[in-house]
């Protein structure tokens, strides 16, 4: 239903909107190493935010696990304090994925994305529920004190086909493991 | 068409400006129906309320799950607390000793069945929300596509008329 090709398309086209969206400045380090979903290393608990964007063909869900600690608090809510990290964070989140839907949008135009969801984390344990074609994550970790995790599960009804856009062009970063179930 | 005879290119012409004329009408239908399938909107913003309702009933449910986990935890606490004080008593608590077992393997069936529940829970939670996230922006990708056919009937009217 997914060719590897495009899977690799995705994760580029991710990988792309995670440094340009889930940064405050320019200038910050934004590291993305390949994880397995449950085996990131990150604290039990917690919540996480949920972005769906739908074509008429598949859907590619992305989940955002932030690891609270006042060095992730001081760096989300530098502009916002007077929003909860789990707000400040959902607002990064969405723009992460409007990037990574424009970048989907070259190969199909009909593209939408949902509002930010915020659920408990030990909803991940069920993605598999979601018969998903395609499942990767990544561990993120931002100047080297902020961490998350990031995860893409992608179910499709009909072949899906992501062509190589710019992302897949600067195709110098390193690409997720993909776990199959 | 003969391209020597100056007539047929104006007889061309004539059945083109017939075949435009009839057009028009339908695409006064295509408008019309464009404009009803809009309507959908009215449909999608239900589904979505509906949705609310069931994520809202879904976060009461996983905090009731909680409330329940936490009380088998105590329980098996308290029957741990009360074979301790049975074996204290000795002989003149021995009814009490098969009572606090008793209790003890009751707590630890809600327990394992408090943590099913937990987990139903976060399934349904998952996927509830990745239903209703779908809903929501399939709702948006229709109405989308429905404005580009609403333009592209436009157009052909403008290019037309």
């Amino acid at each position: 239903m997914i060719s590897d090709h495009s899977k690799r398309n995705i994760e580029l086209a991710f990988q792309k909107a995670a440094r340009a969206s889930l940064v405050r400045g320019a200038g910050d380090v934004c590291e993305i190493v390949p994880t397995e979903i449950r085996k990131a290393g990150l604290p039990h608990g917690g919540r996480i935010v949920l972005i769906t964007i739908s074509s008429f063909i598949f859907r590619l869900m992305t989940i955002f696990r932030l690891v609270e600690s006042p060095a992730t608090r001081a760096y989300f809510r530098a502009s916002a304090a007077d929003q909860t990290l789990e707000d400040v964070f959902a607002e990064f989140a969405n723009l992460c994925c409007g990037v990574l839907s424009r970048e989907l949008s070259q190969s199909f135009p009909h593209l939408a994305m949902s509002i930010p969801e915020t659920l408990s984390s030990h909803c991940i344990e069920f993605l598999r529920e979601l018969n998903p074609q395609y499942l990767s994550s990544y561990l993120i970790t931002i100047n080297d004190s902020v961490r998350l995790q990031a995860t893409l599960c992608l179910s499709c009804s009909a072949p899906v086909e992501v062509a190589d856009s710019a992302a897949a062009a600067e195709s110098g970063h390193v690409v997720g493991e993909l776990e199959m179930f | 068409m003969n391209f020597n005879d100056p007539t047929s290119s104006a007889d061309a012409r004539s059945r083109t400006k017939v075949d435009t004329a009839a057009l028009l009408p339908r695409i006064d239908e295509l408008t019309l129906e464009a404009a009803r399938l809009k309507t959908l909107a009215v449909a999608f913003e239900r589904w979505h309320q509906d949705m609310i309702g069931m994520t809202a009933q879904n976060r009461t449910m996983s905090s009731k799950g909680e409330d329940l986990a936490s009380a088998a935890r105590q329980l098996i606490m308290l029957s741990l607390n009360a074979a301790i004080e049975a074996a204290r008593a000795g002989d003149a608590a021995r009814g009490f000793v098969v009572v606090a077992a008793e209790t003890k393997t009751l707590a630890q069936r809600v327990q394992v069945l408090s943590g099913d529940i937990g987990k139903t829970l976060h399934k349904s939670e998952l996927m509830t929300t990745t239903t209703f996230q779908d809903i929501q922006a399939g709702g948006k990708m229709m109405m989308a596509a429905i404005s580009g056919l609403e333009l592209l009937v436009k157009q052909l009217r403008s290019g037309i008329s």
